[in-house]
This record gives C-alpha cells, structure tokens and sequence, in this order.
C-alpha cells in the first residue's frame, strides 16, 4: 500500500512539481496516471522510489515513511520497487542476460556483483523471467541488437529479477508503435495479476488507460484532479484533466497485429 | 539548383572587410618573406649536392651486422612505450572519473581535476626525460617514467571526455534498482567505457613507440642512444638501419592496434 498525504514537491529551481497530493493506492491495482506533458506524472512516479525528493507532507510505501530515507534504507527501498523507463535503459552493449540480472544487484554483495558471482538461483529467476516475457531467445544478445519493443520487454524481465512488491512504470510505450506498445501493456497487466504487484504506469494515450487500467489518476499543473475505477471514466472525464477537448494524437490506436515478430 | 533559391542579398560592408583582411594579410606574408630571402645564409646550399651524395647512399645501404645491437634496442624502446603506456592507461582511470562532469558533485573539486590533467599535459616530454634522467639516472626506466606521465594527462583527459558522453539514464536505472555505487560502476558506467578506454590506450601507445623512439637522444634509453651516437660517428649506414628498424616497427604497431581499435568500439 502507497499513501501519499499533503505531498508536495518543488524542485530546486523553484518549479512546483507536486501541489497537495493526496492518493492511496491498495495492493495489487494496476493504476495508470494520465495527464499532459509537465502534468507531474513523472515526478508521481518518482516520488514513490525517491528518484526526486518531495519538499513537504509524508509518503508511505507499506507503512514506513519513505522521505526521510537514506543510503542503505533508501537502496533496500528501492529493490522492492521495480521502475520500467520510456527508454529502456539497457547497458547497451551489455548482453541480454547481463541486463536482466543487474536487477538482482541490490540483493547482492558488492564484492559478489563485481565477480559476476551470482547465485544459480538468480540466474535461473532471471532466466525465468526472460521466459516469462518471451524473450529468453535473446538471452546472450547484445542489448543494442534488440528491437524497442524486445528491449521494452528485457527491461521487464529486469525489474522482474528484482523481486518487486511494486513496478512504476514511467511513460513505458512512448517510444513505441501502437501493436508493440498493446504487447507491452500486456506483459504488465499479466504481472500484475498473476503476482499481485502492485503497478503504477504513467501514459498519455486515453484509450490505452481506459484498457488496462483498474482506476485510473488524472493529473494538470501537479495536482490530482480525478481519481477514480475505470468505470467512472468517460471522454468528458479527460476533457476535464486535460482542460480541453479530445485530439486524435491522445490515442494511441488499436491492437492491429502481434507486434513485429 | 541556384536559381531554385532565393538570391543571396549582397553585403557590401562584409565584402570590403573582407577584401581589407586579405590586403593585411598579403602585406605580412611579403614582408616576411622579403625578411628571409635577404638575410637567408645562402652558402649553406653551396655544397648540397655533394653532402647528400655522401649521406644518403649510405642511409639507404643498412649495415645488417649491426642488427642485433638494433633491434635489442628497438625492443627496449617498444618496452618502454608498453610499459609507460601501461601505467598511463591504469593511472589515469581514477583522474578521468575525477575530471568527469556527470561523476563529481562539486563543481570546484572537478574543475581541480581538470586543472590537474592540463598541469601534467603541459610539461614538454623532452624536459621531463631530462628531469627524469636526472633523478632516476639515465635508462629505459627513466623514459618509462617520462611516457607515463605524460601519457596519462592525454589519457586522463580523453578518459573524462568518454565518461562524460556516457547515457546517463543506465546509471538512473541501477540507481532505481537498489543497487550500490560500486556495483553501478561495474555495471552501469564500465560496460559503457572500457572499450573506448582501451582504444584511446591503444592510440596513445602508437604515439608513444614514436615518441620513446626520441627520449634516448637525452640518456632516457631506447634506440635514441644509438640514433645521437651513430649520428655522432658518421656511421650512416647503422643509422639507415636503425630508421628502417623504427619504421617497420612503428608501421606494424601502427597497423595492429588501428585493427584491434576498429573492432573494439
């Protein structure tokens, strides 16, 4: 469970990021959080795991307040949160494999992670997990060589190999087409359900929120202006956090093919 | 395609300034040359011919019983490249993350590693070979030591340039993933830096094999030595072979590690 309570964040330039925010969000919900570009979506997200330091008010991620945290604390934080990036954020010319078990490292001793000394049962989770995004045929390929979409998937697996009670997921399909971006919403709705993780995703496209998402946070200027199921969403709801009207580029278009495999 | 654009406008102030740079510009030229043509010592040419009739026929007739005094001494040189470009390379690692923008918090301390690199890179190599003969005493250790420290300004410098240009967002995942600063190291930034560290390496020991090629002329060991004494003795011959000697070597070396760079990066 994530409470945020009267969270507010200004960045160090003096730009609001977060104005008064107040969500909780219970296990296993696969929320998604819309908004505009420089809505705060991002600095939501990255709140969560610290990635920016919120300025006032309390953040608990399963009942511990997690602003105060530091060092160790924060890193033991962070290896229950699993973050997927709008670019991947592979080791370029890392392998596949060497990519998903980086998920493992803060579970790992330093002097251990350096010797590439990972345990078998590590390797074969990261394996399994590969598998689980249909990817292990990869496993010895250089990152770089992938497709987005296949290294959108690797990046999966990675948080996967972390063991996370809870994945964020920053903007995950846009740099994607539409039929990879669908497979990729897949694999993270599936996550969700079959392991109970808690899943926070930030998107711009209506219709894709409106598919995956159970509750959906909508977000203009830092605050949160609608927080409620799938089921209370229509267009005027968007209408409304985006203070006008619906455009064609707030779509990101059906699921026409399986992706280009 | 010209007509297509629109017609450039026509700037008549940029072309008289331009026209008066020229005229400045010619006026040096031929003022400086006058200057040579007139105090030139032109005797020095008077016997050119015969000079070069003496020298260079024996240049290029090698004298192959010296070969294994050269060539012991051509691999002295290559060691002390190796050797001093060894050094250089590991040296500078720690420097390079220290001049780097994105790994230094403080501005001032990074600028301070900055400073530090060019202090190192403006010494001359020939005053430092001095230096070092000096101290250590004339010898191969000496020009190991003057390689190293003033490979490793280039190095350390170059170094810098590598990790500053490294993506960023793989260290922000790491970061997001529990994982520590060391294990960051090994995984986020190295991955994205040794092979580009290893090539700038490579580079900088094809320039020091040529540059240890001159430390001896000051006592720093290598083939310098023998280049200043057969020079001395008029031993043209030794000295033809020793250039053929630093010439295919350079050139191999040379070759190899242009090869080995091409498939590291």
């Amino acid at each position: 469970m994530i409470t945020f309570k009267d969270l507010s964040l200004v960045y160090p330039n003096g730009t609001p990021g977060l104005k008064d925010v107040n969500v909780t969000v219970n296990e296993g919900e696969f929320v998604v959080i819309v908004g505009l570009s420089g809505a705060g979506k991002s600095t939501f997200i990255r709140s969560i795991n610290r990635m920016v330091n919120p300025t006032e008010g309390e953040l608990y991620v399963e009942d511990e307040n997690i602003l105060d945290l530091k060092g160790k604390d924060l890193r033991k934080l962070r290896t229950k949160v699993g973050m997927i990036f709008q670019n991947y954020n592979l080791v370029n010319r890392s392998s596949v494999f060497k990519n998903t078990i980086s998920g493992r490292l803060g579970h790992t001793g330093t002097l251990k992670s350096i010797f590439n000394l990972f345990s078998k049962e590590d390797k074969a989770r990261a394996y399994n997990n590969l598998k689980r995004v249909n990817i292990e045929e990869y496993i010895y390929q250089r990152a770089d060589q992938l497709s987005g979409g296949q290294q959108q998937r690797v990046s999966i697996a990675r948080v996967l190999t972390q063991d996370p009670k809870l994945i964020l997921a920053d903007e995950p399909v846009a740099s994607l087409d539409p039929p990879t971006s669908h497979q990729v919403m897949q694999y993270l709705k599936k996550i969700n359900t079959e392991d109970n993780i808690t899943t926070i995703v930030n998107l711009h496209f209506i219709d894709m929120a409106m598919e995956y998402a159970d509750r959906i946070i909508g977000m203009r200027d830092g605050e949160v202006v609608f927080d409620g199921p799938v089921s209370e969403v229509s267009e005027k709801t968007f209408e409304q956090i985006y203070n006008r009207p619906i455009r064609e580029d707030d779509l990101r278009g059906s699921d026409t093919d399986d992706g280009e495999e | 395609m010209g007509k297509y654009l629109p017609p450039k406008p026509h700037q008549t102030q940029k072309r008289i300034r331009n026209l008066i740079i020229y005229t400045i510009l010619a006026i040096i030229f031929i003022w400086a040359f006058k200057g040579v043509w007139d105090r030139a010592d032109w005797s020095v040419f008077n016997n050119l011919a015969e000079k070069f009739q003496r020298v260079i026929p024996s240049l290029f007739s090698p004298d192959w019983n010296q070969l294994d005094k050269v060539w012991e001494k051509i691999v002295e040189t290559v060691f002390i490249a190796y050797a001093g470009t060894l050094i250089a390379a590991i040296l500078a690692v720690p420097f390079g993350f220290w001049a780097a923008k994105n790994m230094v918090k403080s501005p001032i301390w990074n600028t301070l590693g900055k400073w530090f690199l060019i202090l190192d890179r403006t010494f001359p190599e020939l005053i430092l070979a001095i230096f070092f003969v000096i101290t250590v005493g004339p010898g191969a250790f000496a020009g190991v030591l003057t390689i190293g420290l003033t490979a490793f300004g280039m190095l350390g410098k170059l170094y810098a340039e590598v990790i500053e240009s490294i993506d960023m967002k793989v260290v922000e995942a790491m970061e997001a993933n529990g994982a520590n600063k060391m294990q960051i190291l090994f995984y986020a930034i190295f991955p994205q830096v040794l092979p580009e560290f290893l090539s700038f390496a490579l580079y900088r020991f094809e320039i020091d094999i040529r540059a240890s090629t001159i430390l001896g002329l000051v006592g720093a060991g290598g083939i310098g030595t023998l280049i200043v004494l057969s020079a001395a003795n008029r031993n043209w011959e030794q000295l033809g072979l020793i250039l053929l000697g630093i010439i295919v070597v350079v050139s191999v070396i040379d070759f190899a590690s242009t090869k080995i760079r091409k498939r590291l990066v």
